[in-house]
């Protein structure tokens, strides 16, 4: 049987999974894996690909989150159309941080995006109009299907699956490209890149866009799932962590990893909530920073280098 | 007559600013690295001064200065277990690896010390000061002076002295300094050393005002990232005059507009900075 | 060959601060040259160099490069215009394949990726590097990076190719076929400038040498005659000469 056989009915029976297991719990685990998967395959386009490192993604996904529930609050229509505004505040604060930056050293980017993080955060805290600290809620009866406000999580996943596939996707294609490329170059040696004609501020700012885009759609799905949005759930630092070890973990800058990292530490995660309860986010906090830690010192690969897989498959 | 209090009182907590935020700016010009859990090394310090303090019954002249020797070993610490290591690698692991050691010290403080905050007694250093109509406390006037002292006696150890000269060469230029005999790897943990000790000379003068919580190290990170970008890359100088700018914005926000968005000011402050002039105050582009 | 340079470069100055790395000097190359560029260290040949390149920019003076003046145009565009230069250390992609290195090169000419390919293979094969092509490119000795750094520099399909002390570190053996391949290089009609202070480089290498000291060009001339001025004989040996006699 050939590897590509293999591989295609290990995804089949993955997807069907959370169809035939029938079990509700393990079902929202399914799509809240996908979730993480998406918003760190997004994160991994500007962090691991462009190798430009933002700890404070969450002001991305807390765009998308916020938009769709405020244009619902706004105008009544389903959440989900919420979700263009969110991509196109992103790609506004995308800009704001990256084009001051990426011409400099690549610390200042790192530092401009908590900056900003932080900022969004507090202001959209104290904001009435967005809710302040009680949040935003979204329909509480589902009015139609486009409302996409469903009793199981098996809808969602499925949804999920669909966009990280398109996600992934399209990564794959803009890996084999010229693009691509160029993004590795600018990642492992920026001097020489620009030596070569790399237009290397204007890729940097594509990646960020593309980045900041899907992160914003991921958190739209996200309050659309959940039907509430505050700023601690939306914007704060642990969904810009939770994005970056989930990429790391798996291997930053390759395909599957956040997925891979994704697998791993959503159950983990669910299980252990379940298990002691909200109160173990301390300890939740502790063992994220001593895996990011150890990644960094020890694998910064992640896993699939560990695994021996071949990074970015090209040419 | 209240607006210049409020700015004295800015200059003085902006003093203690300039003094952790030229450890990372040394740091920064030393390796290219920054420490992005230096805000947390102040929180650490700060911890360390009220365990001085309630468990070894040490005041003010102890502890700051144990607080000042703990961070300085745990600043070596790092270095070698870790920075030494990342240094030379990828940007992501440069970036994680303190990053990650930011969230470990912030939520283990949590775990050990949970969210209640808990201070120092105001009576440690004296009570309140009448200067010319204005109202000063004691422990932000030793504060702020101490700080400012030590941030200039850190600006002539680096200029003036020769494991200044022998620090400075290293971060000028590595491969160079190596072939004069000077060792980089030492000079290097050095500056992780001192740059962690100002966090605890700076850890212990703000416990004696502040209130200690381990979430303070999140915007003290933040003020320390904008000051040194303000002040520009590598300059103590400039982390000087940086520092003491922000103290004095931070104040004057808070009570213009309220504490609550005094933050805000700030980081908008630092987004306005690197459009219109990243190379900061005084350093090099 | 056109009669007007294909580099010009006047009264180019560089200064950090108060010091003049770079102070009045000027270069003009035509179509099909070799041009070697010595002097002692801190001459400020490599900052001039650099100027050339694009990856410094000069405080005065002006580089105009076939008709397009390029004096503030950063690193990018002068690889755009035509000017492909090396690192005289490597700056090499460590976890990309040899093939991919160069790719990154081919890129800039060919916009589809089997293009890219093709023409980066072509390059691989000019500078002996087929055998290598999916190698993982951090695996390479110093020779093979900076094969591979030329390979890649190639791939942009310069006119101008700027080589800054590409044959340092080589071993004899390894410097004869560097010498040769830069020889093949210049006869597929590339200009080239280089760095070096291997004398036996220049001496067989370049047609005309440009002598620099203390940031100005003190002699330009054939190699041999250059070697025999004694202005140039001064700039290397006469400090140092005058050092060890001068009190402590």
């Amino acid at each position: 049987m050939s590897r590509r056989f293999t591989a295609l009915v290990v995804v089949a029976v993955l997807l069907a999974a959370p169809l035939l297991l029938g079990n509700a719990f393990l079902q929202r685990v399914a799509a809240l894996v996908m979730l993480a998967a998406i918003s760190a395959s997004a994160w991994n386009l500007i962090g691991g690909y462009a190798g430009q490192v933002s700890i404070g993604h969450a002001v991305f996904f807390g765009a998308g989150a916020y938009s769709a529930l405020l244009v619902y609050k706004l105008t009544d229509w389903p959440p989900i159309a919420g979700a263009p505004v969110g991509v196109a505040v992103s790609l506004l604060l995308a800009c704001v941080i990256g084009l001051p930056t990426f011409r400099l050293r690549g610390h200042y980017f790192s530092m401009a995006t908590i900056a900003v993080a932080e900022l969004i955060r507090i202001v959209v805290s104290n904001w009435q109009f967005v809710g302040a600290a009680v949040g935003l809620m979204g329909p509480a009866v589902p009015r139609s299907l486009a409302d996409l406000s469903f009793l199981s999580p098996l809808p969602y996943f499925y949804l999920f699956a669909a966009v990280l596939a398109v996600l992934l996707f399209l990564t794959w294609q803009m890996q084999r490209s010229r693009m691509g490329f160029y993004l590795g170059a600018i990642r492992a040696g920026e001097r020489a890149a620009l030596s070569l004609g790399v237009p290397v501020l204007r890729y940097k700012l594509l990646a960020l866009l593309l980045s900041a885009g899907f992160t914003a759609l991921a958190g739209s799905l996200y309050a659309v799932m959940v039907g509430f949005v505050d700023a601690e759930s939306a914007l704060g630092i642990l969904i810009s962590v939770q994005m970056v070890i989930i990429a790391a973990l798996g291997g930053a800058g390759t395909l599957f990893g956040p997925l891979l990292g994704a697998a791993i530490l959503i159950p983990l995660q669910e299980t252990t909530n379940a298990l002691f309860g909200g109160g173990g986010t301390g300890l939740t906090y502790i063992v994220y920073g001593a895996i990011i830690l150890l990644i960094a010192r020890f694998r910064p690969g992640g896993l699939l280098e560990l695994l021996h897989w071949r990074r970015r498959r090209v040419a | 007559m209240i607006l210049l209090q409020v700015v004295v009182g800015g200059l003085l907590l902006g003093a203690v600013y300039a003094l952790f935020s030229s450890g990372l700016t040394l740091i920064w010009g030393m390796m290219n690295v920054v420490n992005f859990a230096h805000g947390d090394f102040v929180m650490l310090a700060m911890y360390v001064a009220f365990l001085g303090y309630t468990v070894l019954g040490l005041g003010p002249a102890w502890f700051i200065p144990l607080a000042a020797a703990v961070m300085f070993l745990f600043g070596l610490l790092v270095y070698f277990a870790l920075i030494r290591h990342v240094s030379r690698g990828p940007m992501l692991a440069q970036i994680l690896s303190t990053f990650g050691l930011a969230l470990l010290l912030r939520y283990s403080a949590f775990w050990v010390f949970s969210a209640n905050f808990v201070t120092l007694p105001d009576t440690l250093v004296g009570g309140n000061f009448a200067i010319g109509g204005l109202r000063l406390q004691a422990s932000r006037l030793v504060a702020g002076a101490t700080a400012l002292l030590l941030t200039i006696g850190l600006d002539l150890l680096l200029t003036r002295t020769a494991l200044g000269s022998r620090l400075l060469a290293v971060a000028e230029d590595r491969a160079a300094a190596q072939l004069v005999g000077i060792r980089p790897d030492r000079m290097q943990a050095l500056a992780w050393g001192i740059g962690a000790a100002s966090t605890g000379i700076a850890g212990g003068l703000i416990a004696l005002f502040f209130y200690i919580s381990p979430t303070v190290g999140e915007s003290l990170a933040l003020i320390a990232f904008v000051t040194v970008c303000l002040g520009g890359f590598g300059s103590v100088p400039g982390a000087l005059l940086a520092g003491l700018a922000i103290g004095v914005i931070e104040s004057l926000s808070a009570y213009l507009i309220g504490p609550v968005y005094q933050d805000v000011v700030v980081y908008a402050l630092f987004v306005l900075v690197l459009w219109v002039r990243p190379q900061g105050l005084l350093g090099r582009a | 060959m056109s009669p007007e340079p294909l580099l010009e470069a006047t009264g180019i100055g560089k200064a950090f601060g108060a010091f003049r790395a770079v102070d009045d000097a000027g270069l003009a190359v035509r179509e099909g040259e070799i041009v070697g560029l010595i002097g002692p260290n801190g001459a400020g040949k490599s900052t001039f160099f650099n100027c050339l390149a694009g990856d410094a920019q000069p405080t005065a003076g002006r580089i105009v490069f076939a008709g397009k003046d390029v004096t503030r145009a950063p690193a990018d565009a002068h690889a755009r215009a035509g000017i492909a230069r090396s690192f005289q250390v490597p700056v090499t992609f460590e976890d990309m394949t040899v093939l991919e290195n160069v790719m990154v090169g081919a890129f800039l000419r060919q916009s589809h990726r089997n293009d890219a390919r093709a023409r980066a293979r072509e390059m691989l094969e000019a500078t002996g590097l087929t055998r290598l092509a999916d190698t993982r490119a951090g695996s390479l000795g110093t020779p093979g990076r900076k094969r591979l750094e030329i390979a890649r520099a190639l791939a942009t399909e310069p006119r101008l190719l700027l080589l800054d002390e590409a044959l340092a570190g080589l071993t004899p053996t390894e410097v004869q076929e560097a010498i040769g391949l830069v020889r093949s290089i210049h006869a597929r009609g590339i200009t080239l400038i280089i760095v070096e202070h291997i004398m036996e480089v220049i001496l067989s290498l370049a047609e005309r040498a440009v002598v620099f000291n203390q940031g100005r060009v003190i002699a330009e001339g054939p190699p041999r005659a250059v070697v025999d001025d004694p202005a140039v004989i001064e700039a290397y040996l006469g400090r140092s000469m005058r050092r060890r006699t001068a009190p402590p």
